[in-house]
């Protein structure tokens, strides 16, 4: 299975580079004659197709080295990539872990409050919340914060240029934007998961037992509602890192999203693959996990 | 004779629903002796199992205790407060259910479960209950009892998952055991398996069983005394032999009568007792089971009979009486015993 | 809406499915929320048909107030940047959200439903190679796929949309696919392989037709995904082009000024939202309407 996956993830890169590598031999057009020649020896595009390809990937898995940049000359990408990565995976970590940990209370919540005016609150939210593009809420989000109540915050929750600072002050709002769509998707789910739960017939046993109602709640509903919730946590995290190149974007964060689009505006291919690729690692990486997770979880897998 | 354990007095629980309320448990009162085995017997819909689940107050929604007292020991189960409920539950009365695939957690281990009950009582820390869950197991007739504990649910036979229950029940050695129709989900020889068990346990720890059943066979072999239910309502009480060897209430007698023989004579069809469950949500004025009874008089159709004394340690709700029935309407030859037939008013005709 | 299709497919199916509709169609009628929703989407549709032939302004005027100045009487929504009056803007944005939603919809429904048919209905080989591509196509994350594929392609409507098209008819077929799987073993398939029905009568005649319900709610919910991917790409600027207004990138545009002139960025965004919700609801009611253990 483990296997499976990697070679998944692999061929993912692969039929993805295949795609692109063709149309993308466009170059800024200033170049011209003998200087354009040579540009094209330096990276190897004068090969034909399949032999770029094989010492693409060859480069990528014996030494992990996707290349250089072909609009900065002499920029390896692959620090680049990791360095963008790292900054990325913050604002992605934060907000998934707020996704997760406060989608999964609130439906709980509403689950046991159900058809109650919290019930009620909280599913509608829940609904405005998926339904407004990240970028919506990351604007009406900065209309009142930044805008509306400016002297109370001064402007502290912007990404400063410059350097991550490692404040936790200036994450909130863009891992808030980011998450809060998928957070209202898990919180219906786990509030659907648990109703479902709660009726069952180990419920009762339980409580029959004499158990303490939280205790009931969290090891024997939660546990049990929570199975279809991993199940999208893989899609999940493939949002999160699909809706972090738009917050990226509008925030300004330097991290795998905006050097995404921006190479892409500046046509840079090799920086394109080289960030795609690590997308699409990271991906396989997660769908593994998120496999691992679930058989964890549910021993109904582990020794069926 | 010792004060009984367990006294419940004019329960009503019901049901609210779109079409009306429904009465589940219609003025229902027994006691329970300590150490007694008693059979709760009646169809789907007699309100055999919400009668137990009131007990616990587990009655789910939209399900309401309306009124009634219960008295374990000398305290109103009724009037507790959640904590004391709670504390009850499992310790001092344990239930077990009908389906033990669906009764037991998915993702948590057997044995993990059934020490659950003991370390929620603070009966045992948890090494203790680990040891005491193997002990149990073995009571319960589990072989290889250190690694089935180890097991989930899923990986256990069915007659093994009920085992487990009943080792859960008995977990904290309650003064009560409730079995809410712990065979009907299980195959015919794992069943006598399970109520050998039951039995045994009953005789061997001096635990009182409420074991509620449809079948009559069931009760013949386990249980002391008997109380039979229809539409809500207590018909018929007493000690199991006499009830068997003379029901006093026509449903009784019907149902003794429609249980296949092995002894009967070949030709003998197979009897039912004709029509359907009554409409809970509208039961029949009267007596509820007037409409299929072969015995009912005038009387029957707009009186409910109360439940008296008919022997000494027999009730009934019936205003004919068995008795009367087999002297003047010739019950014991019928071999028609639809609605009416014996008593001639308005033969076959179900009233509604 | 449903109704006509059930009538078209009436004579093919069981005489249950007859009733399917009708009690479907029942059990919406009684959705606040799902009603709520359609007549919003209804008057979407009007004012998107209305924009093709009339709008208060030209939508690529420019100049006609000050720039940025907000809501007047003159112009309800306010300008933008280049003095264009944003209610047209808008107003012309609806039929490119809509176009792409529904477009991308019927696409996916040509693309994935035909695959996951024959996947789901043959097994074997077909199927594997069908669930190998979906497993692939799900590791890509969509956004970047449909980025990249606008960028080769050139950004037009069209391109959008296949674009769009090519990151999201796995759903579509995963679906279908499990249909046929589960349809392929009930007896009245088995009834018509005995009568000898053709193939192509057995697919689209049989299994097609009671897998409808949830293909309709699938295709229902892809709708506002569609719109909302779309509105992404333009928001990143990979999307249509100027001066073709659409609602990501009057978003844009709008979070540049922010500060001074909140209406440029809250008009597209509270349209966006509001037509996401709508068909976020009405997918939530019809998918309760069809869904034979609902609750009520």
């Amino acid at each position: 299975m483990l296997i499976g996956f990697t070679v998944l993830a692999v061929s993912s890169i692969v039929f993805l580079l295949i795609h692109r590598l063709p149309g993308d031999a466009l170059f800024s057009e200033k170049l011209r004659g003998h200087a354009y020649a040579e540009l094209l020896h330096h990276y190897g595009l004068d090969q034909p197709l399949y032999t770029q390809y094989w010492n693409f990937v060859v480069g990528v898995v014996t030494r992990g080295d996707l290349g250089e940049s072909l609009v900065n000359r002499g920029l390896k990408i692959t620090p680049l990539v990791i360095r963008e990565t790292a900054i990325s995976a913050q604002v992605g970590g934060v907000a998934l872990i707020f996704t997760v940990g406060l989608g999964i209370v609130l439906g709980v919540f509403a689950a046991i409050r159900q058809n109650t005016w919290i019930d009620y609150l909280l599913t509608t939210t829940s609904v405005i919340g998926y339904s407004m593009p990240n970028f919506v809420i990351a604007a009406l989000l900065i209309l009142v914060f930044g805008v509306w109540l400016q002297n109370v915050t001064q402007g502290t929750f912007f990404y400063q240029l410059g350097g991550w600072k490692g404040d936790i002050g200036q994450l909130w709002l863009p891992a808030f934007a980011l998450g809060f769509p998928y957070a209202s998707i898990v919180a219906r789910l786990t509030r659907a998961s648990m109703l479902e739960v709660i009726r069952q017939d180990y419920v009762r046993t339980a409580r029959a037992k004499g158990l303490q109602e939280s205790v009931i709640l969290v090891r024997h509903a939660l546990r049990n509602a929570l199975i279809p919730v991993i199940t999208i946590l893989g899609p999940l995290v493939i949002g999160i890192i699909t809706g972090s190149v738009v917050i990226e974007n509008f925030f300004g964060i330097p991290g795998l999203g905006k050097e995404f689009a921006q190479s892409i505006l500046n046509r840079d291919y090799a920086i394109v693959i080289g960030v795609f690729t690590m997308y699409a690692a990271m991906v396989g990486v997660a769908n593994l996990l998120v496999d691992l997770a679930y058989v964890f979880i549910d021993p109904r897998i582990r020794y069926g | 004779m010792a004060a009984p354990v367990l006294q419940v007095r004019n329960l009503r629980t019901q049901f609210k629903t779109d079409g009306g309320l429904v009465r589940a448990v219609d003025d229902v009162s027994f006691d329970l002796y300590p150490g007694e085995s008693l059979g709760i017997v009646g169809e789907s819909g007699s309100g055999k199992s919400i009668t137990a689940l009131s007990i616990l107050r587990l009655v789910p929604e939209p399900g309401q205790i309306v009124s009634g007292e219960i008295k374990f020991r000398n305290q109103d189960l009724m009037t507790a407060s959640d904590e004391e409920i709670r504390e009850i539950r499992g310790r001092d009365i344990a239930m077990i259910f009908q389906d033990p695939q669906s009764s037991l957690n998915p993702v948590l281990k057997t044995g993990f479960q059934i020490g659950e009950a003991m370390t929620a009582h603070k009966k045992a820390t948890r090494h203790e209950a680990v040891q005491r869950t193997i002990e149990l197991l073995k009571r319960v007739r589990i072989p290889a009892p250190e690694r089935r504990a180890k097991d989930f649910p899923h990986q256990l036979s069915g007659g093994m998952r009920q085992r487990a229950m009943i080792a859960m029940g008995l977990a904290n050695s309650p003064s009560i055991i409730i079995a809410d129709e712990p065979t009907t989900a299980l195959d015919v020889t794992v069943q006598a398996q399970i109520l050998e068990l039951l039995g045994d346990l009953n005789r061997e720890l001096g635990t009182a069983i409420i074991m509620i059943t449809h079948n009559m066979g069931v009760v013949a072999g386990l249980c002391q005394r008997l109380i039979v239910m229809y539409a809500g309502q207590i018909v018929e009480q007493g000690p199991v032999d006499e009830i068997f060897a003379s029901p006093q209430h026509p449903y009784t007698w019907s149902l003794l009568k429609s249980m296949p023989r092995v002894d009967a004579v070949r030709h003998d069809r197979l009897r039912s007792i004709e029509g359907i469950a009554p409409d809970l949500l509208r039961p029949p004025a009267g007596c509820r089971f007037h409409p299929r009874c072969p015995f009912r008089v005038e009387k029957c159709l707009t009186d409910q009979p109360p439940l008296m004394q008919v022997k000494p340690d027999q009730m009934s709700a019936c205003w004919v009486t068995m008795d009367r029935a087999r002297e003047e309407m010739g019950a014991e030859g019928l071999t028609d015993i639809s609605p009416g037939a014996a008593s001639g008013l308005q033969p076959g005709k179900i009233i509604p | 809406m449903a109704t006509a299709a059930a009538v078209v497919v009436a004579q093919e199916l069981e005489p249950e499915q007859a009733s399917l509709w009708s009690d479907a169609w029942r059990r919406l009628k009684r959705n606040r929320l799902a009603l709520v929703a359609s007549v919003y989407l209804a008057l979407l549709v009007v004012v998107a048909l209305v924009a093709l032939v009339w709008t208060p302004y030209r939508m690529s005027a420019i100049g006609l107030a000050p720039t940025y100045s907000g809501p007047s009487a003159a112009h309800l929504l306010g300008v933008d940047e280049l003095g264009r009056d944003i209610l047209s803007r808008l107003m012309v944005g609806a039929q490119i959200s809509l176009v792409v939603g529904v477009g991308t919809q019927l696409l996916v429904l040509a693309v994935g439903v035909p695959l996951g048919l024959i996947a789901g209905y043959y097994k074997g080989y077909l199927d594997t190679v069908l669930s190998f591509l979906i497993n692939v196509f799900y590791g890509i994350p969509d956004v970047l796929l449909a980025m990249i594929l606008v960028f080769i392609l050139g950004p037009s409507l069209t391109n959008i949309i296949v674009a769009i098209v090519a990151t999201r008819w796995m759903d579509m077929a995963r679906l279908m696919r499990g249909q046929a799987l589960s349809l392929r073993e009930r007896e009245f398939v088995e009834a018509g392989r005995a009568a000898g029905a053709k193939p192509l009568k057995m697919l689209f005649g049989h299994i097609l037709p009671n897998a409808l319900g949830p293909i309709i709610v699938q295709a229902t919910f892809g709708i506002p995904s569609a719109i909302l991917f779309e509105a992404f790409l333009s928001f990143l600027g990979v999307g249509v082009q100027p001066p073709t207004p659409s609602w990501g990138s009057m978003a844009n545009e709008g979070v540049q000024a922010i500060q001074y002139a909140p209406h440029m960025v809250l008009a597209p965004s509270v349209a966006l939202s509001l037509t996401l919700m709508a068909f976020n609801f009405l997918g939530d009611g019809l998918r309760d309407a069809l869904d034979p253990r609902s609750r009520r």
